[in-house]
């Protein structure tokens, strides 16, 4: 260790100084290009003039081909949430093979995905997303999954002008548009979900018990302040709670064992991932409450793990289930088997409910280039903000899908509540759409 | 004496060069790129902690991700909470965690080798948990983000905080990338020195041998806990570092694979070298940041696969590491040109500063204590 | 009161799960005085063995019986691979540490990639029924988690007791070299306790599958309450492993419950156990003195 340290030091000083004058070398990547030829500019929802310092509405796409790009864990404990990314990647492939998409500018183009790994720590989704944005060059950023993953990149991609479709997260948090104009839900807010089993509730059991265990994160408590909002005034009570935390390394099992004393008549397990239809194998045969899941594992690749006791359980449900007979004459469901299958998705991936999820995400992104005038990073946010009963993906045709800007962000807003049979699912209550209403039901 | 002289143009030499990479690197490398080195840098000096406790001192730690999470926390609770400006906060996250440090060393006094080993990797499991269940101070599950006001669509809004520059030419996070070089290799000076002076000999000295160190009148209990402090204290650096480049905490960053990953770094580069932890941490950050996302989409999750084998395919056939395995090999060259003649002063140093892992060891003391 | 008997079960339950996990831990200890980090990952992957044969159609007693088979080999070849080369592993224990993590990473990326990321069905063993005594509602399987517990502490026992393997295993623990000397394959009975660990925890991974979903993370944070419950009955004591394992899997289901500090934290409890015994009972409860070399 016997080197010059000084001069190392006046060597290094030297090199940032030179550094810094040159800059950074890259090639001069577009910037502040005309801001969209949308003709509307002026009262669109986004005014990209207005809003980014700098705009380049037409990067990533580079001739007849636009490259998107998205982040999911591909490894460790939350890979499971890849099956919807790999639903992603079936549609992107499906479109590709019948030719692409045709925008409305009338041209066809092929997309090309770009997957990042960030292994659901959210500590990584934003250098991933500035990769996308500065390597990759993508034109957008589609099914993002996590929401704590979403919210890290928030700021960077608003700031940056990126629009950022179809979010893998239903937290009320993605209401606020008028802040972050360039994020749009790919899932129904989950306190509208909520809201809907309070309004199945208030009809067949006016003076239900509840019993309520939840995911103690954003998800959870999501579900937790809306059931506490929407019973107030009403005859319903939560008499019990319990929350659980994934991290912790134990089951539900004491939990829901705990909940099983309250003398509750209704359980409403506000869970995801395999938690969620294990906690259905804890409920004492002593206990036989009217129960309520998650809609997030309603499919058939979470219900399995149920063991049999997934029957009689009720959901909020907002899509078609692939698995589900009745609903098999559906077109869209017809075009996901096959166009999915041939896309190289396999039979547990086509029947679980979680890979047509994202095959959802790649349909909203491909309703919204086919519906702007231009292939506009602008035009396209536009567009989805101004959706008048539109339709994509496994979207139950009940859904009327509209949006409107801040005032109505929300492209998901309906539910009808069924109850689990042996193959498939039998209405309770019939579809309700609840247009414009999600943010003032979160509060 | 003429190679001795040679070695060390060659060390000159590349110490020169590792400068003038690390220099020239975020002027030509894409800014989320400069924000993973960053975050390279970050792991290295917590691993930088970890090996002045597991490697000089002997006292393996499994759980130092928690104390690389205590770190980013103060910063983040220092931020968010209390609106300190941000750079003393890593001030700040040095001290809480030597204190934190102190308090787990006291217990590791009783416990040692593999059972500590065995808390400390209950400690690690533990931090997640203990940041959620306090949840009002640390924001639980949703973590919490360093903001600032800023003017975004026509009004002020909280917004993650931004490192303006203040030099004309240097991006955002090249600025940031200096200030956090300067900090880390101001960790790694320090530590340099530490293990050089007399205090050093005596981490070594205990790790060695306990008793024999009592015996020639180290103070055994204060040097192992001063020992934990400080690896903590380094380590929470580390962690603050991390908050103040990420703008954001959140318990998911902070599992048992963190720990894991710093024991990699150490293990890797070098236990009980000073520059070693820095070289795991890059070969770490290489793998995971640049490598591995290259991969076949089927081979994705072949990532800890692959880790996990060279870990134990380095541990049975070089277990010095690559810092280790340089210094044997200019050991091995120096003795050879000399024609086996008396140890030298240059060669007594590389002997003590790495006395390695490895040395599968007939010719130490057979009673000893080895890592 | 219902209520408290109600969660007392649950705990039972965990306990003898987390005691099952302690057994393996136990014999490898035992035989080779080392603390195996990466047992819950070997028990998961076995646990995944199982799955494959039960899902192939074998009955589950088969699938189980297969599945230790497996794990049983995979401790026998993990050992000879990658931890006899290291040597006495108190003399160090840095180099057990990590050998035993790169184990643990390599044995959770392999079977990701061979089995996928998707959590697995395995039906409990003893099915879902349950049975009420007392207006307690106790699930068949954890009835037959306790007897399975209990069979398999008897024939640990008598292996130990009286059987010239396990008598010999029992030489090379104390004194290899002069069971060496006695002619005792010394490598071959340290690979015999490393095989029947592994096919011990294969039982603790078919036991909490049904719970948690068969899935990669399924022995991660379990393996740190099986810890728990050795360091508490004392590393190479067989009913310290039960006793420990029941008193661990108790206090973390029913302490969260009651203590609203310890809500989030069932880890918390086992934790504090761990710190607590090590400190002022480093031998643990049943454990021999000399072996905790603490």
């Amino acid at each position: 260790m016997n080197m010059n340290w000084k001069g190392l030091a006046a060597l290094g000083c030297a090199l940032v100084l030179i550094g810094s004058a040159c800059g950074r070398d890259d090639g001069d990547s577009s910037s502040d290009s005309d801001n969209g030829d949308s003709s509307s500019a002026e009262d669109a929802f986004i005014n990209p003039s207005e809003d980014c310092d700098t705009y380049d509405g037409s990067a990533g796409v580079d001739g007849d081909t636009i490259k998107i790009g998205t982040i999911r864990p591909a490894d460790g404990p939350y890979a499971i949430y890849d099956q919807v990314t790999s639903g992603l990647d079936a549609w992107v492939e499906s479109t590709n093979a019948n030719g692409g998409v045709t925008a409305g500018d009338g041209n066809t183009y092929q997309i090309e995905l770009i997957k990042e790994n960030d292994g659901y720590d959210p500590a990584r989704t934003p250098e991933l997303a500035k990769k996308l944005v500065e390597q990759e060059g993508v034109f957008a950023i589609v099914g993002v999954i996590g929401t704590e993953n979403n919210k890290a990149i928030r700021d960077y991609l608003n700031d940056e002008c990126v629009p950022n479709i179809a979010l893998a997260t239903g937290s009320p948090e993605w209401g606020r548009a008028d802040e972050y104009p360039w994020y749009i839900a790919g899932l129904p807010s989950y306190a509208t979900e909520a809201s809907m089993w309070t309004d199945y509730l208030q009809e067949t059991n006016p003076e239900a018990k509840i019993a309520l265990l939840y995911q103690d994160d954003d998800f959870g408590e999501a579900y937790q302040t809306t059931l506490q909002k929407e019973i107030e005034g009403t005859d319903m009570e939560i008499v019990d709670e319990q929350s659980y935390n994934p991290l912790s390394g134990g089951s539900t099992e004491a939990a829901t064992v705990s909940l099983s004393q309250s003398e509750a008549d209704t359980f409403i397990v506000g869970l995801g991932g395999t938690p969620c239809p294990a906690t259905l194998t804890f409920i004492p045969e002593t206990w036989t409450p009217e129960t309520f899941v998650s809609t997030t594992c309603s499919g058939n690749t979470a219900l399995s793990l149920a063991g049999g006791k997934d029957l009689g359980i009720l959901i909020a449900q907002a899509v078609y289930d692939p698995a589900d007979p009745a609903d098999a004459d559906q077109p869209a469901v017809q075009d996901f088997l096959t166009n999915g299958a041939a896309a190289g998705l396999d039979e547990g991936q086509l029947a679980g409910g979680i890979s047509s999820v994202g095959w959802g995400f790649g349909a909203l992104f491909g309703a919204g280039l086919e519906e702007s005038d231009t292939v506009d990073r602008a035009a396209l946010m536009n567009t989805l903000f101004s959706l008048e009963d539109s339709s994509f993906g496994l979207v139950r045709d009940e859904m009327d899908i509209t949006t409107d800007g801040g005032e109505d962000p929300w492209p998901l807003e309906g539910f009808r509540i069924v109850s689990r049979t042996a193959d498939g699912w039998e209405e309770m209550s019939p579809f309700t759409n609840k247009n414009g209403e999600s943010n003032e039901i979160a509060g | 004496m003429k190679t001795l002289r040679g070695l060390g143009l060659v060390q000159t030499i590349l110490w020169a060069v590792a400068l003038i990479v690390v220099i020239v690197l975020p002027f030509t490398s894409a800014p989320f790129r400069v924000e993973q080195y960053i975050t390279w840098m970050t792991i290295a000096v917590a691993a930088a902690g970890l090996n002045l406790l597991t490697g000089y001192n002997g006292q393996i730690s499994v759980g130092h991700g928690a104390l690389y999470g205590t770190g980013a926390y103060t910063v983040a609770i220092l931020v968010t909470d209390a609106e300190w400006p941000l750079l003393p906060t890593v001030i700040a996250a040095a001290i809480v965690c030597f204190v934190v440090g102190v308090i787990i060393g006291l217990p590791a006094l009783r416990i040692k080798g593999l059972y500590l080993a065995l808390v400390t990797l209950a400690v690690a499991t533990l931090f997640p948990l203990v940041i959620e269940q306090f949840s009002d101070l640390t924001g639980g599950s949703g973590g919490l983000t360093l903001t600032s006001e800023q003017l975004y669509r026509g009004s002020i809004r909280d917004r993650r905080v931004k490192w303006e520059s203040p030099i004309d030419g240097l991006a955002s996070d090249q600025w940031k990338y200096f200030i956090f070089l300067a900090i880390s290799i101001i960790c790694f000076v320090v530590i340099a020195n530490l293990v050089k002076s007399r205090v050093g000999r005596s981490l070594v000295a205990i790790r060695d041998n306990e008793t024999a160190a009592e015996v020639s009148g180290i103070n055994v209990s204060r040097t192992k806990i001063l020992t934990f402090g400080v690896s903590a204290a380094i380590a929470g650096i580390g962690g603050a570092m991390f908050a103040l480049n990420k703008g954001q905490v959140n318990p998911t960053s902070f599992t048992l694979t963190l720990s894991i990953y710093l024991l990699v770094a150490v293990v890797l580069g070098g236990a009980s070298t000073v520059i070693g932890p820095a070289i795991g941490a890059v070969i770490y950050g290489v793998f995971i940041d640049v490598i591995s996302p290259e991969l076949p989409e089927s081979l994705h999750s072949a990532t800890p696969l692959i880790l996990g084998t060279l870990l134990v395919a380095q541990m049975l056939m070089a277990p010095s590491g690559i810092v280790g395995g340089f210094h044997d090999l200019t050991a091995r060259i120096s003795r050879r040109k000399q024609g086996g003649g008396k140890q030298d002063k240059n060669e007594e140093v590389t002997v003590t500063t790495h006395e390695v892992v490895a040395e599968t060891d007939l010719e130490t003391d057979p009673g000893g204590f080895h890592p | 009161m219902n209520d408290f008997l109600e969660i007392l079960v649950v705990g039972i339950g965990n306990g003898a799960i987390y005691a099952m996990l302690g057994l393996g831990l136990v014999v490898i200890y035992r035989s080779t005085g080392l603390l195996n980090f990466a047992s819950g990952e070997l028990a998961m992957f076995s646990t995944f063995i199982v799955w494959t044969f039960w899902n192939f159609g074998l009955p589950m007693w088969l699938a189980i019986l297969g599945g230790m088979v497996g794990g049983f080999l995979i401790g026998v070849l993990v050992h000879k691979v990658a931890v006899s080369p290291l040597g006495d592993p108190h003399e160090r224990p840095l180099a057990v540490v990590i050998v035993t993590i790169g184990l643990f990473l390599g044995l959770n990326g392999a079977a990701q990639l061979i089995w996928g990321t998707v959590d697995k069905r395995l039906d409990p063993w003893f099915g879902v029924s349950q049975i009420t005594v007392g207006g307690v509602a106790i699930a068949w399987q954890k009835i037959g988690a306790v007897v399975v517990l209990f069979m398999m502490v008897l024939l640990l026992w008598a292996l130990f007791k009286f059987t010239k393997v396990g008598l010999s295993m029992r030489a090379v623990a104390s004194n290899s070299e002069s069971s060496a000397l006695c002619g005792v394959s010394v490598q071959n009975m340290l690979m015999l306790g490393w095989g029947m660990a592994a096919g011990i925890g294969t039982l603790a991974g078919v036991f909490s599958a049904p719970n948690l979903g068969l899935g990669t993370n399924l022995m991660q944070l379990t393996l740190v309450f099986g810890f728990a419950a050795i360091v508490l009955g004392g590393f190479d004591s067989i009913l310290g492993a039960v006793v420990g394992g029941f008193v661990v899997g108790i206090l973390s289901s029913v302490v969260p419950q009651y203590v609203s500090v310890f809500e989030k934290m069932p880890l918390a409890p086992a934790f504090i156990l761990i710190l607590a015994v090590l400190l002022f009972r480093p031998q643990g409860l049943f454990g021999s003195k000399e072996v905790a070399r603490v």
